[in-house]
This record gives structure tokens, sequence and C-alpha cells, in this order.
């Protein structure tokens, strides 16, 4: 017993910063996906049970648009880098473009007849059935590699822990976008009108702000962090059509761990699912490791249902 | 430019082209990593019969089709209100029949009789596998899933996790994995039905008494895991399941009563008589805790679960018991299918029969066990007609495109299905009309 | 003052956060009594109720409750369900019907709600079942006649008038066999008429059945008509207790009501 403890804890002091650098960055990845159920509970009181397919479309659209014009060439330095930014803003772009119709086609319509949620989640289910197979009908069945745009290797060391540049990357780009998400719903008016939809949608049209439009735009906002999330994390495990549900799952885990409907819950939710998902690889075994997060998502919702921050759901900056 | 944009009829064609496109690109053939847009091109440019009469590109074809539902839709609009009244009012004397009792039950036992000759009009080795492996099974599980969707209002998605429960417990059982079977050794799988329906109900107990706390939408996402985690136990725990290659070593059922000997062999029709007995069996014991007092409970829980705990209803209890006895006709289901095809394995039981199922019983009526039946029985007929004749382009995997569409397109157009029960229906209409509590059981909002 | 008490609350405080939404509240009811709480909206009323039966768990305090013949049991930390079982019921301020079921259903599911389970007699049918099923019939047919809705027995209850679904509400609560039936504002959006006939029904009930009556109510004419006694509730605490012609005669009572509009809607309860 005492040797089993000590055996894992010799690899966690071994591994101790690869593992934060690893788990800190599938974090970011979490909490840009967490980002986009949390927004469209806010305004909606639901999960978006096919934000995990929006992810796999960015995952999709960065691979495609990149392969367009890497060509056969190996891009290095600057090339390297427009290449990311050119990834990363297409897998935005058809996360958006998606969630936007989706929102049209699955919600929209049920909204208009004010249907019991229960036919939304279903309609929701459907819809990510309907896209994550159509995804493989078009793409194949099978797992495809994004085009090397840079060389991954080692930038630094911290205390002997090599860091990768896809982690740098993956770090930079998610810290980026989620700041200007934040400041978009804390300062425009269009964050204003989201905030306002979230406490209170009767009052909100009241006052003037276009429902249907606020709604949209939730989901686009989401929709574009959450393809964006997808294209990184394709960077690094490749794209396939079913690649949505297991992290999909892990994000919304992350959502409810911060606290649903809370921005800021997403993202403490996502790195500290994230940390604890690559500290457990000392303890548990590799094939395992996706039963931890679903254990820590029955356990905080049985224990503490509104998460770390709680619910605040309009308060949402 | 904007004028045009809102006149409804241009409106309504956009949408005809847009659910054309659809249309056309999910029935058109499969395109590849390769070439992405394989698929796309290929389902306008192929070649094409245009219904029938000539030759031509497919997009001409999915454009008449456009033209052809714009026009019904206009139509539809315009008169349909007036056909509805008309059609009503004809149709409302063999409704009133329908609704009487004598009838309801010699239509029963006629249907039993036809499933009972069934076999003899079905000759074709393929139909006759299907009716046992696809069509009895998958209507087991509809109704077991029917109890816990329908009767009792929670959103179960990892319901397959029970099926293969029962499917795994029969090969334990019957000594067909690496662990030694219990009971001091292999039993016959006859043996092995009430041992795994009581084990699946023991599942279900165990995994919704903590579960079943938990509000709607949270049940859902949890279950949605849930099916994926025994997924990956049934992959991992190589001593106990056999791993991700399981076992092919399970026995059929047999009969040794002294000089009654009988032994199910590859034969479908044998199991087909079995899996009809049980049909049966749990049709009767359904409908009939569908009218009891267990039933209303769970009506009033689905309805407005504050108000049912203040007469004394225990939700937690009720919903355990839902869970428990929907459990039940899929344990046994798992069992059937183990016996039959003495094999079971991690990639029977994937992420995507969950989802089978519920369509299953959205589309027929969820709480309706008449409409879940028929449903059940119709989408696997269709589906297994894709597999048998598939059309140009068309993949196995193809059909969960098919399903996803359709749980939309039910939710949108008609969300109690097509055989409603009609407390559901009128639920889904209170609920529409801001009446009822529904919303609350499911989200847990208190207003 | 020892006699016979239905309930007994002592020292209740309830919080939500930091808002205090009972504070120090005692009061007793005596058994058979018509008592009646009044107050300003946000007073703490339904608060009040919400702690009686289960659905709110007080952090301070006692509250007893003594069935007819059966020791006293503490209501704080038993389950609305349970709560139920020991013999009290309730009405909600916004009636709370199974509303896509019929008039019957609703109150037979209270007719049977504490028979044990048997699903496995609901599966076959058998006799006991069978004979369980008939008494909760012939019960449920007695109530709806004792309220009044036997003719509407088989109207979906959505359907019904607001009085009529306050008797509705009445029948599934008494079908549980309660010692106690609590009312949330019965005469909230009723007519006059059905006002008068409310008032009769919940006297009826309690001469006929010997339930006692709790109720909460905003209509005064109604309260001083009905009860026997009455407590008045402001911010949580209980600033008055006594007969209606107490009440009617005390100043603090009036002033609490002269601050405060009768029409808005409660706030969290």
């Amino acid at each position: 017993m005492i040797s089993f403890f000590t055996s894992h804890f010799a690899t966690l002091r071994l591994e101790f910063w690869a593992l934060l650098v690893g788990g800190v960055a599938n974090g970011l990845i979490y909490a840009m996906v967490a980002i986009g159920y949390t927004m469209v509970y806010g305004v909606l009181r639901l999960i978006n049970f096919a934000h995990s397919e929006i992810f796999m479309s960015g995952g999709f659209g960065g691979l495609f648009v990149l392969r367009a014009l890497v060509g056969n060439s190996t891009p290095s330095g600057m090339s390297s880098f427009v290449l990311v930014i050119v990834g990363i803003v297409s897998g935005a772009l058809v996360g958006a473009i998606l969630a936007a119709l989706l929102e049209r086609v699955a919600y929209r319509p049920l909204r208009r007849r004010n249907a019991p949620k229960l036919a939304y989640l279903i309609s929701a289910i459907g819809a990510s059935y309907f896209l994550f197979n159509m995804a493989g009908k078009e793409f194949g069945r099978y797992n495809l590699a994004v085009p090397q745009i840079f060389n991954d290797h080692p930038v630094f060391t911290i205390y002997g822990a090599p860091v990768q540049l896809y982690a740098i990357i993956v770090l930079i780009a998610g810290l980026i976008m989620l700041v200007v998400l934040d400041r978009i719903v804390a300062t425009t008016r269009l964050g204003r009108s989201i905030r306002a939809v979230a406490q209170d949608a009767e009052t909100a049209s009241l006052m003037g702000v276009n429902i249907d439009r606020t709604i949209a735009t939730t989901f686009i906002l989401g929709g574009a962090l959450g393809g964006a999330a997808g294209f990184l994390f394709g960077l690094g495990s490749g794209v396939v059509f079913t690649m949505g549900f297991t992290p999909a799952l892990k994000a919304f885990t992350a959502a409810v761990l911060g606290g649903i409907g809370n921005l800021r819950g997403a993202v403490i939710g996502g790195l500290l699912l994230g940390l604890v998902e690559s500290f457990s690889v000392a303890f548990v075994n590799g094939a395992y490791i996706d039963v931890v997060a679903f254990v820590i998502l029955v356990l905080v919702l049985l224990v503490r249902p509104t998460g770390i921050l709680g619910e605040r759901l309009g308060r949402a900056a | 430019m904007r004028r045009v944009w809102d006149n409804p009829l241009v409106r309504r064609l956009m949408a005809s082209m847009a659910i054309a496109v659809v249309v056309a690109v999910v029935t058109g053939p499969p395109g590849s990593s390769e070439k992405p847009s394989a698929g796309l091109s290929g389902s306008f440019a192929e070649k094409s019969s245009f219904f029938g009469l000539f030759q031509t590109r497919r997009f001409v074809v999915f454009v008449a089709f456009a033209l052809l539902f714009w026009g019904a839709w206009s139509l539809w609009l315009a008169w349909g209100e007036m056909v509805k009244f008309r059609s009503t009012k004809l149709l409302r004397r063999p409704r009133a029949v329908t609704e009487r009792r004598s009838i309801r039950w010699s239509a029963a036992i006629v249907l039993i009789v036809i499933g009972f000759l069934l076999p003899t009009f079905v000759h074709d080795p393929f139909w006759q596998t299907v009716m046992v492996e696809q069509i009895a099974i998958y209507v087991l599980l509809a109704l077991g899933l029917n109890v816990v969707v329908g009767f009792a209002g929670l959103l179960d998605l990892g319901f397959v996790a029970f099926y293969a429960i029962g499917a795994y417990a029969t090969a334990w059982v019957t000594g067909a994995l690496p662990t030694p079977a219990p009971f001091g050794g292999p039993i016959n799988p006859f043996f092995a039905i009430p041992i795994a329906i009581v084990m699946v109900m023991l599942a279900g107990i165990i995994l919704g008494a903590p579960t079943l706390r938990l509000r709607g939408d949270y049940l859902a996402i949890v279950t949605l895991g849930f099916g994926e985690i025994i997924a990956i136990f049934a992959n991992n725990l190589y001593g106990i399941t056999g791993g991700a290659t399981g076992t092919n070593q399970i026995p059929h059922f047999s009969i040794h009563l002294g000089p009654v000997k009988y032994l199910w062999g590859l034969a479908p029709v044998p199991y087909y008589y079995l899996a009809l007995g049980f049909v049966v069996l749990f049709l009767v014991v359904f409908s009939l805790l569908e009218h009891s007092r267990v039933g209303r409970a769970w009506t009033a829980i689905r309805e407005d679960e504050v108000a049912a705990e203040s007469i004394g209803i225990n939700p937690l209890k009720y919903k355990v018991m839902a869970f428990s006895i929907g459990a039940a006709s899929s344990g046994f289901a798992g069992v059937m299918t183990a016996a039959q095809t003495n094999f079971v394995s991690p990639t029977s039981f994937g992420l995507l029969f969950s989802i089978n199922i519920l369509v299953l019983v959205i589309f027929g009526g969820m709480g309706s066990i008449k409409g879940v039946l028929i449903g059940a029985i119709a989408i696997q007929t269709m589906s297994m007609y894709l597999i048998h004749t598939p059309p140009a382009g068309y993949q196995p995997p193809d059909l969960y495109i098919y399903l996803g569409a359709l749980l939309v397109v039910m939710m949108i157009f008609r969300p109690a299905g097509l055989f409603p029960s009609r407390r559901r229906k009128r639920e889904i209409g209170l609920a529409e009309a801001g009446e009822g509590h529904m919303d609350e059981v499911l989200t847990g909002d208190v207003p | 003052m020892t006699t016979d008490n239905i309930f007994d609350v002592r020292n209740v405080t309830l919080r939500f956060g930091g808002v205090v939404s009972l504070s120090d509240v005692s009061l007793h009811h005596q058994r058979g009594e018509i008592l009646a709480v009044i107050g300003p909206n946000g007073a703490g009323k339904t608060s009040l109720f919400n702690s009686l039966t289960g659905v709110y768990q007080p952090q301070e305090g006692v509250i007893t409750f003594t069935g007819r013949d059966v020791t006293p049991i503490s209501i704080i930390g038993r389950k609305a369900h349970r709560v139920s079982s020991a013999g009290v019921a309730r009405t909600f301020q916004a009636s709370r019907m199974f509303s896509a079921l019929t008039t019957f259903e609703n109150v037979k599911i209270g007719a049977e709600s504490h028979k044990g389970i048997g699903a496995f007699g609901a599966m076959v049918k058998g006799p006991r079942t069978r004979r369980g099923e008939r008494e909760s019939d012939l019960k449920t047919i007695e109530l709806l006649n004792f309220v009044g809705l036997r003719d509407k027995a088989n109207t979906v209850s959505a359907s019904l008038s607001y009085g009529d679904r306050r008797r509705l509400e009445i029948a599934r609560g008494l079908a549980t066999n309660p010692q106690v039936l609590l009312l949330d504002e019965p005469a909230a959006g009723t007519n006059p008429a059905e006002k008068i006939q409310l008032t009769e029904l919940i006297r009826k009930v309690r001469d006929e059945m010997g339930v006692s009556i709790l109720l909460i109510e905003h209509d005064m004419k109604l309260v001083m008509s009905l009860a026997e006694r009455l407590y008045v509730l402001n911010f949580g605490s209980v600033i008055a207790e006594g007969t209606p012609a107490e009440i009617r005669a005390n100043t603090s009572v009036v002033e609490a009501y002269l601050g405060s509009s009768e029409h808005e809607p409660e706030g969290l309860m």
C-alpha cells in the first residue's frame, strides 16, 4: 500500500511540470468549449447537446482550409505563424456558422411554439447525431491529421520539463480568445443585451432588446470559441467525426464545475478539470482517464450542483 | 430588395431550396477526406432518374423536388385548415370505434395472431433474422425506454447500458467470460433470463438511486456519459469481460425436461417465437402498469413534482422504480441477443445505440405503448430495408443521419409522436400554452 | 395554553443566503381550529407554509406536529412527502394540479399515494390491487361529491375555473387523510360568489371531517369571517396574535398594512 503511493507520487514529482503544462493547455480547450455551454444556458436555460458537433466542425474547418493553403510545402517561421491564425479563424468561423444554423433550425421553431424544454433537448440530440454522422459520410470515418504547419519542438524547459510549441500556441490563443470574449460580454452593447436576456428575457424584450438576435449572437459567440477550440484540439490529436463527444462531455463538466451560466466559472472549471485529469495520469490507468471527468461530473452535480462560483445568470462577467 | 425577402412566398421558396439541398446531400454519394467536396458535387452532378421518367442530373431532380415541396407547402397553408377540418369530420366515427374496449381487445388478439403467423409468410432468411435481431429485440428495448422516458419523463440517453449488462450477465452465468461462472458452473441461458433481469433491475436501482436526484437535463447528460463509461469498462477489463473482443462462447437456449428436448440453434424462427412471447408479456405488464397507481404516480411526478410530493408521493422512489422496471425488458433483450448470436462485445453497445432506441420511442409517441410498438416496427423495418436494398451511395452508418434528422423534425412538427398518448399530447399542449409545471421538473427552475 | 396543539412552532428562523425570511417565529395551532396567518406581501407567510410542509428546512427552531393519536414528530428535516404521510395536506398559492389529468384522476392520485407501492401487484393486477383501486375510486367519488365537483369528474383539470381548481386542490389534499389542511390564499383569483362557496366549504371541511385548517389569505373579509384566531406576520416576525376582533383593534397591524400594497405579487415567497 505504501509502496503504491510512493511510486505514484514519484511519477507525480518527476512529471509535475510537464503534467502542469499539459493540464493547463487541455484545460483552456475545455474552458473555450465550456463557455459555449454556459452562454447558451444563460440565455435559454438549456444544455446545448449539439455543442459537441460545433467543436467537431471547427476541427474539420481548420483542417480543410489549411490543407488547401499548405499543399505540399513545409511552412516555417512567419508563414507558420500566419497559418496557425488562419486555422484558428477558420475553425471559429465554421463553428460560428454552424451554431447560427443550429439555432435557426433546431431551436428557433421550438421557441416560436413555446415548446416544453424536453423537446429542445431531444431536438438538439437529434441535430448532434445528424451532424456528426453527416461529417462521417462526407469526410470519411477515420482520424485525419491536420497538415503540419509548424515544427512542434520543445521551446523551453521548466525545471527540466520541456514545453512544446503546441502547448504554447494553445495557451496564447486560448487566453487571448477568452479575454476578448470576456470583454465583449462585459463592456459592449451586445454583451449588455446578452446579460439582460440571461437575467430576465421578458423584461429585456420590454426594454427593447431583440431576443431573437441576442440568442442568435450568443450561439455565434459560443460557436466561434467552440470551433476554434476544435481546431486547436485537432491540431494535437487529429480530426475525426466523433471527436466532439468526449471533449464536449468534459467541457460540460467544466461548466458545471465552475457554476453553469457563469463565464469565469467556466474558465476556472475548465482549467481545474484539465489539471485534475492531467495529474490523475499518475494514479489512474490511461484507459480510464475519461472516467475521471465523468466521476467528477456526477460528484459535483450531487454535492454542489451550483458549482464553485455558483450559478450567476446574467451577471456573466 | 428587402421587399422581395419579406414576401412569405419567397421565403418559403428559399426554405424549400435549402431543404432540397440538405436532402440531396444526405441521400447523395459519400465524400472522402481526400476530396471532401466529392460528396457535395456528386450529390448534384451525378446522373439519376427523374422520378422514374428519364435520366438526368441529380440537381434537376432536387430543384423539381424543391418546387413541388414549395407548392405543396403553400397550398397547405392556404387550404390546409379546411382539409383538416373536413378530414376530422370524416374520421370522427372510426376514431370513436377504436376507443371501445372490446374492439381494442380483439384488435390486440388479431395482432398477436398475425405476429404468430408472420414467420410462415416470411421465408427470406435475411428478413427472418431481422425479425428477431432488429425488430423483436428493438421493440423490447423501446418498450423499456418508454417506461423511463414516456411514463416517468426521465430522459435516459445511456439506456444501452442495461442491454449490455443483460448480455454480459448472460455470458457470465453461462460460463462464456474469462471470469468463472457463478452458481457452480455454466448454466442454460434459460436460467439466465431471470438472473439477468434481476441483475439489470438491481443495476437500475444502483445507478438510479444517486443520479435520479438530479434534475432532468443533468440526468440526460449523466446518462449519456454513463453509456460511454460502461463501454470503457467493458473494453478494458480483459480479465472480466474479455476486453475488446468479448466472447463468442455463449450457448444457445435449450430445453431438457425429461423426454422433451429442444435446442434453439442457428435458425431465427424459434427465437422469434420466444421473443414474441416476451414482447406480449412486457406489453401486457407495462400497459397494466400505465393504468395502475404506479403509472398515475409517474404522471403526477412528470407533471408537477412539487405537487406530487405534497400529497405524499416520494419522487425518487418512483423514478428509481421506473429505471428498474424499464431496465427489465432491455435486460431480457440482452439475454436474447447474447444467446442467439453466441456473441457479446463492447462494439455491440456503442454510442449510437441509445439514440436509435430513443428515436423509436419518440417517433411512435413517448408514453404511448401502441405508438412505441408501431414506431419501433416501422423504423426498424425501414432501416433494415435500406440495408437489404441500399439506394446508390447509401452506407449503413448513414442511417444515423436520418434518425438524427427525424428527431429534429418530430420535435418541430409533432413532439408527442405519430400515435401520441393522450396524456402526453395534452401535457405538451398545456406547456406550450404556458400552463403546468413540466419544465420545472426538467430544469429545476422554480419561478 | 398547553392544550391539544396540532402544530407547535417554536423560535423558527429561516434564511436564504443573507436574507432572513422568518425570524424567531413562534406559534401554535390548536386541534380543530381554523387559524389564519395574515401579513403584507413578503412578510414570510408562504415561507412559513413551506417550512411547515417540509419544502424548506429552517436553520433554527423546532416545529412539532402531533397527529391524532401519534406521538409528536418534528417536521424540520423531514422531506415533503413524509410530512404529507404524517397527516399534513396543503394547497398552493397558484394552484398546482396535474393539469393534463382529469379531476377524478387528480383526486385519485391523492387517495392512493399513501398505500404501499405494490409495483408487482400493479403489474399482475391481483385481487388486492383491484380492491385497492375500488376503494380509491369510491373515496374519490365521495370527496368529489363533498367539494361539489362530481359533475366535473371527467373534465381535464386545466380547463377548470379558478374556484373549481381550489376545490380540486382541497379534495386532493383531503384524499390523503390529513389531520390538518394548509390553504395558501385559497380565494386568490375567485369571484365573490365563489368566495362565499369556498368559505362554506372550508368550514365544512373542519366541521364534518374534523380537519384543522391553517390558511394564509389576503382577502380580509374572508379571513375575518372564517378564522377563529389569527397571527400577523411582518418582515418575517409575528407582530400580533388574537381573535379577529382583537386584530382589528390592533394599531401596529393597521400600520403594517398601510405601508404596503396588497396587489403586488409576493417576491421570493
